[in-house]
């Protein structure tokens, strides 16, 4: 390893940015819904949550992938022991992220404070809570610190942006300001708009990843040509999913290779969004190799291969998270 | 047979003693325990909160109900570890302090499911710890008003409470007509509700603890202690003696003695905030008590607050 390469955080420690691999950016490992580790007809039983994700990514790796990043956040489930474990068993790269939203999501502790009157968190407490995941390390609740995270994670409320989730977007961006890591945002309602206040924090555009642009709502608002004008990256995270809300993935194949035509090959990143267990919500059961064996069968047939396939499935996610 | 649950087994009401009926092992907002400022080690927890408990106990005090829902940090394999070791019995609940203390999975769940968690967690136990649920806790949230949630969870409760004959017990008592109403509507006696914190320095003034009483509800003086005259008060802080004679003057002579119950809503360890240094459950034994043997109360009467009422309140109705 020279002095000048970089790494990226996973939750073995840093690993070199070149040895990632295939990369899914937007995935979830273990994900919880908040309170539902409290429910009375649900149970976590480790074992088998452990047998289930281990199968799904050893099923990843075996069709050409290398990396899953988990970008659900610190307050959705992640559980660094069983990840660590996970990856050991594996061989897969794991790459955990700090942040959390949207508003709704949050604990009432960030929303009404025991203060008078209780004032939700402003943004440089979040930038604060998530830049120590990064420099001090992911916390297991009241138990230790673990390590860096490799991403800083937020997203929008559906109906638009609240004040806390702006409090959020700048939190996180001044988070990855401050540590050389990533911002992945899941776009609420304007997904132009909400780029714009992550930029407003002065984080280069290139460090800003927008998810959820494979919505038809978002399609139909061009939202993905403007987020790649922009110079961030543009998500397509719903690989496999073809329902009332999502293009199919013949449409989002043909999204793709328009935006590769246009120019913007080293601005696309492709994402199942996967739960590999969900609780307390509903599932996206799909492999994340869906990817693999079923879309990119897709790209190719439509002329986008090569070099342009390579950008999109290594090259960009490993510059997203290679740490600056 | 008179039962009531603790966190090692129900226990017979005439066992429960002297019992301070609003109080926390250790509370935090949820989320709190992803912010190390608040975090302690297991030693430091124990270290904080066993001296408060064998005090407790030595002093005549013999049950504990913790008022912390779930969510905010109720954890009760380690209550039953410091009750087995205090010899104080510990009664947990089920239900949240507030909407705005239910994480997302609970603030989306309509009322048969909340009810069914509620019935789940007295009836069968909380989570895998096989303990029971003593007491149902509800509560409105920060903003003065019963948001849409809180009321939900109030009838989950109420028909939880139906169901088990478990009570309830309130986090404020401000907007009770809506309160009141949900209770009527489902049937279940006032006198089954606790309703808390009627003495708090926010909202006494606005609290309507005689009409709640004239409706049959119990009426919970149980933030005794957070005093104006402390080092650093919280804000939710009173002058001792405005309280104290508030709490004489609802007595009434004695008249209303039956449906009181006072307690001091104290930490033994903060989860996720700084607590308030020098305030613990012993202020019922240190201050409380003595202040109303001299305001005139007897023995009798005493016993009545922090005895018989609480027994009586906490006694399963099955």
């Amino acid at each position: 390893m020279s002095v000048n390469s970089t790494t990226v955080n996973t939750v073995l420690g840093p690993v070199p940015a070149d040895e990632l691999g295939v990369v899914s950016v937007h995935e979830a490992l273990l994900s919880v819904l908040p309170g539902a580790e409290h429910a009375f007809d649900i149970t976590l039983d480790r074992a088998g949550i452990f047998e289930t994700l281990a199968a799904k990514l050893r099923d990843f790796r075996a069709h050409g992938g290398g990396t899953i990043v988990d970008s659900t956040g610190m307050f959705h489930g992640r559980d660094l022991p069983l990840y660590e474990a996970l990856s050991r068993a594996t061989g897969v790269h794991i790459v955990a992220s700090t942040g959390q939203g949207p508003e709704e999501l949050l604990g009432g502790y960030f929303l009404t404070p025991q203060t008078n009157p209780p004032t939700p968190w402003p943004a440089e407490k979040f930038a604060d809570l998530f830049t120590r995941e990064i420099t001090e390390g992911m916390v297991v609740p009241r138990v230790e610190r673990r390590r860096p995270a490799g991403l800083v994670t937020t997203a929008v409320s559906r109906d638009g942006m609240t004040a806390t989730d702006e409090s959020l977007l700048r939190g996180a961006a001044r988070a990855a300001l401050a540590t050389g890591t990533a911002v992945s945002l899941r776009y609420g309602d304007d997904a132009a708009g909400e780029l714009d206040i992550v930029r407003d924090e002065k984080l280069p555009a290139d460090r800003i990843a927008v998810g959820g642009l494979d919505r038809k709502e978002a399609v139909d608002a061009g939202g993905p040509e403007k987020i790649a004008a922009r110079g961030s990256y543009v998500v397509l995270d719903h690989v496999g999913t073809e329902d009332a809300e999502h293009l199919t993935d013949d449409d989002r194949a043909d999204l793709v290779a328009d935006l590769v035509r246009a120019g913007y090959a080293d601005r696309i990143l492709l994402s199942v969004g996967a739960t590999g267990v969900a609780k307390g919500h509903p599932a996206n059961d799909l492999p994340y190799s869906h990817l693999l064996t079923a879309f990119v069968p897709l790209l190719t047939g439509r002329g986008v291969g090569g070099a342009d396939l390579d950008r999109i499935l290594r090259a960009n996610p490993r510059d997203l998270l290679a740490v600056r | 047979m008179s039962r009531v649950n603790t966190v090692l087994g129900p226990v017979p009401a005439e066992e429960l003693g002297f019992v301070a009926i609003h109080e926390h092992i250790g509370y935090g907002m949820p989320g709190s325990e992803l912010d190390t400022r608040w975090w302690k080690t297991p030693e430091q927890r124990y270290q904080e909160t066993v001296p408060k408990l064998r005090r407790y106990h030595e002093l005549g005090g013999r049950t504990f109900v913790d008022a912390t829902g779930i969510c905010n940090g109720r954890d009760v394999d380690y209550y039953k570890s410091l009750s087995a070791k205090t010899g104080v019995h510990i009664v947990a609940c089920t239900g949240f302090v507030g909407g705005d203390t239910a994480l997302p999975f609970f603030a989306r769940a309509d009322v048969d499911y909340l009810t069914r968690q509620f019935v789940h967690e007295i009836t069968v136990g909380i989570g895998d710890t096989g303990s029971l649920a003593g007491v149902i806790k509800v509560g409105v949230s920060r903003g003065g008003r019963m948001t849409n949630l809180d009321k939900r969870i109030y009838r989950a409760a109420a028909r939880a409470a139906l169901t088990t004959g478990v009570p309830i017990l309130t986090h404020l008592a401000i907007d009770a007509e809506n309160a009141v109403a949900i209770f009527e509507e489902e049937g279940l006696p006032l006198d089954r509700v606790l309703f808390g914190h009627v003495d708090d320095g926010v909202n006494a003034e606005k609290t309507r603890d005689v009409w709640l009483a004239e409706k049959g509800g119990r009426i919970g003086f149980d933030t005794f202690g957070y005093e104006t005259e402390l080092p650093d008060p919280p804000f939710w802080a009173r002058p001792r003696k405005e309280r104290l004679d508030h709490f004489l003057r609802f007595l009434d002579g004695g008249r209303r003695l039956k449906q009181v119950l006072a307690s001091a809503d104290a930490n033994c360890s903060p989860l996720g905030w700084p607590g308030v240094k020098g305030h613990t459950v012993n202020y019922l034994f240190d201050d409380l008590v003595p202040d109303l043997r001299d305001a005139g109360l007897d023995e009798a009467a005493i016993r009545t607050i922090f005895v018989d009422n609480p027994a009586d309140f906490l006694t399963l109705q099955k």
